[in-house]
């Protein structure tokens, strides 16, 4: 056992909770591409939908359109679309306004139901009837069972465990994808932009209906009910031991918004209306500052400028024509801070990357492969400006546009990004040791605190 | 010695002497360890419940899970590993770790069943159960009833 443990860096703790957000993005977006893989390989396919959804309500594309007539339809699908999702955002809004929240919580259960155990069972039937595999009917029916009611559950519940819960968002976050990768491949495209368009304008803009969601949710210091992917904090060995660790701490001001928690859960059900608007809002390493902040009760004044944690928005509704299934599920993405400094990203980031990907698997891996480095580095980027800028950005452009851009093949933006990227992290590691006396400043400053106290 | 010194994590020659608050922290947490005491009843530490709600927290998984759901079963065991392996805690109510063990051997006993039920099904096929195989394997019920027509 040692004696002088050495104290993590700032750096340290940041590699490791972008690690915790990055490996579950990146389990999404390969069962994704290997799920499109095995059922459907061809990349016009989609265009016949059984189902009319709310993506493909204005226009449904077939193949013998011409490219101009696609690209309209595929235009006039995704304003429907975002229309939508706007509506039912401000519909959120207006029902966490007035203190509805438990509908909501509701809601979400019911909507991670219909994911889990309509769109799963389907999925593994499509699966099933592929490699001809011999299960009965009753071991089906059991198992599907089980795994829809404990996915409820860990939605609904807050304390259940963690790995459990973060499966289960993943799951979902991997099911609402391939859903989407059924669309028509026009629409498919310009529904990724027009979404990360909404999402910066919902977002960044004052009137922003996630932007008024978060300043709501922070002012009352409560829980937005929306479907959140939370990686697990940080725990530093320096912090406060003993007690439990508080999940969500709110924060005002521009200096110490570290900690700020969207703890969101929000439901993403099958929709073909949904509105991300991630946010991301890093507090790299003060979250010790923060704790101590926390506990002696100090707000820090000055700016009031509201860290918002980026919030994606998506309103997923299937109106089906032939068999009514429908469901409204809100979902909601943020990337946001816990009080101990964990990550938060909003589902549907996870859907959006993996829809790029999916779509992208429909072609050839090289181009899979690609789309998926271009969006870490643009998850990257994204963390970096949040941390920079410490307010709520939207996640979904940057990765969005070098995704599409890939798709493209406009190599070289990549590649350049790539090899930056690669330079910080290596720079990093002479940053973390010139960190250390800072650190330890932070440390005895925490201290004294702690002892006036 | 001060707490200046205590904050001192670089480690150097100077540092061989034991600082009174390292050691005693140093011995209580490996005590702990030696006693087998699980300090916190859950896997995820201290993020997760206290050793009080976990007993309200364990019972309801435990009489749920006889809903014909013994995944829940799993994930009452999967959540309450660190009371498991460590049988003589004295930190946790001795009922918490009854609803475990049952959980455990409900979990253990379901799936012995429905895997047996699952190995015959599919190993016997048609030479087992005749006819009735090809109405009961899930693939031709899903045809049978159009459930994959609604992607």
């Amino acid at each position: 056992m040692e004696q002088n443990p050495r104290p993590r860096t700032v750096l340290e703790t940041l590699g490791e909770e972008i690690i915790r957000i990055v490996t579950p993005v990146s389990i999404c977006m390969l069962s994704v591409v290997i799920l499109v893989s095995i059922l459907n390989g061809d990349p016009s396919s989609g265009g016949d939908l059984p189902v009319t959804t709310m993506a493909t309500i204005a226009y449904s594309e077939s193949s013998s359109d011409s490219t101009w007539d696609k690209l309209k339809g595929a235009l006039l699908n995704s304003l429907v679309f975002v229309a939508v999702v706007t509506v039912v955002t401000f519909l959120l809004v207006l029902l966490f306004y007035l203190r509805c929240t438990k509908f909501l919580k509701y809601y979400m259960g019911f909507s991670a139901f219909l994911v889990l155990g309509f769109m799963g069972g389907e999925i593994a039937l499509l699966l099933i009837q592929d490699f001809s595999f011999p299960v009965d009917c009753i071991t089906f029916a059991i198992l599907l069972f089980n795994f829809t009611v404990v996915g409820v559950l860990a939605v609904f519940m807050s304390k259940m465990a963690i790995f459990v819960t973060q499966a289960y968002l993943v799951v979902i976050g991997m099911l609402v994808a391939y859903w989407f990768t059924l669309l028509p491949e026009w629409t498919t495209w310009v529904l990724l932009v027009a979404m990360a368009l909404y999402d910066l304008a919902a977002v960044l803009l004052p009137g922003g209906p996630l932007r008024l969601l978060v300043e709501l949710a922070m002012s009352r210091d409560e829980d937005i009910p929306a479907l959140v992917y939370e990686a697990r904090p940080v725990i530093n060995d320096s912090g406060p031991s003993g007690g439990v660790v508080r999940r969500r701490v709110w924060r005002e001001g521009g200096d110490t918004d570290d900690n700020q928690g969207l703890s969101a859960n929000t439901r993403s059900g099958l929709a073909s209306d949904s509105t991300p608007g991630t946010h991301l809002s890093v507090g790299i390493g003060e979250h010790e500052r923060n704790l101590a902040d926390a506990e002696e009760g100090r707000v820090p004044g000055g700016d009031s400028e509201l860290t918002t944690p980026l919030i994606q928005h998506i309103n997923v509704r299937m109106n089906s024509s032939e068999n009514a299934v429908p469901s409204e599920n809100l979902a909601l993405e943020g990337i946001g801070l816990g009080s101990s400094g964990a990550i938060k990203l909003g589902l549907g980031d996870f859907i959006f990357y993996s829809v790029l990907v999916g779509r992208a698997a429909m072609y050839d891996f090289m181009t899979v492969y690609a789309c998926y480095l271009a969006i870490i580095a643009g998850l990257g980027v994204t963390l970096m400006l949040l941390a920079f800028y410490r307010k709520a950005l939207p996640a979904l452009p940057v990765s969005i546009m070098l995704g599409s851009q890939d798709m493209m093949n406009c190599c070289q933006l990549y590649d350049v990004l790539l090899l930056f990227w690669c330079f910080l992290s290596f720079s990093s590691r002479h940053v973390r040791q010139s960190n250390q006396h800072d650190y330890r400043v932070g440390i005895s400053r925490w201290e004294a605190y702690n002892r006036v106290c | 010695m001060d707490n200046e010194s205590g904050t001192d994590r670089y480690p150097s020659p100077a540092a061989a002497r034991v600082l009174p608050t390292a050691a005693t922290s140093d011995e209580t947490s490996s005590s702990r360890r030696r006693l087998g005491r699980a300090e916190w009843p859950t896997v995820d530490g201290p993020l997760g419940l206290s050793h009080d709600d976990s007993l309200e927290h364990a019972r309801r998984f435990f009489k749920l899970g006889f809903l014909c759901l013994p995944f829940l079963w799993a994930v009452n065991c999967f959540y309450f590993w660190p009371v498991l392996r460590h049988p003589n805690s004295h930190d946790s109510h001795p009922d918490l770790r009854r609803y475990l063990v049952g959980s455990a051997i409900g979990f253990l006993l379901f799936a012995a069943i429905l895997s047996s039920w699952a190995l015959t099904f599919a190993i016997g096929g048609e030479h087992l159960f005749g006819h009735v195989w090809n109405e009961l394997v899930m693939y031709n019920v899903a045809e049978k009833y159009g459930l994959t027509g609604w992607i």
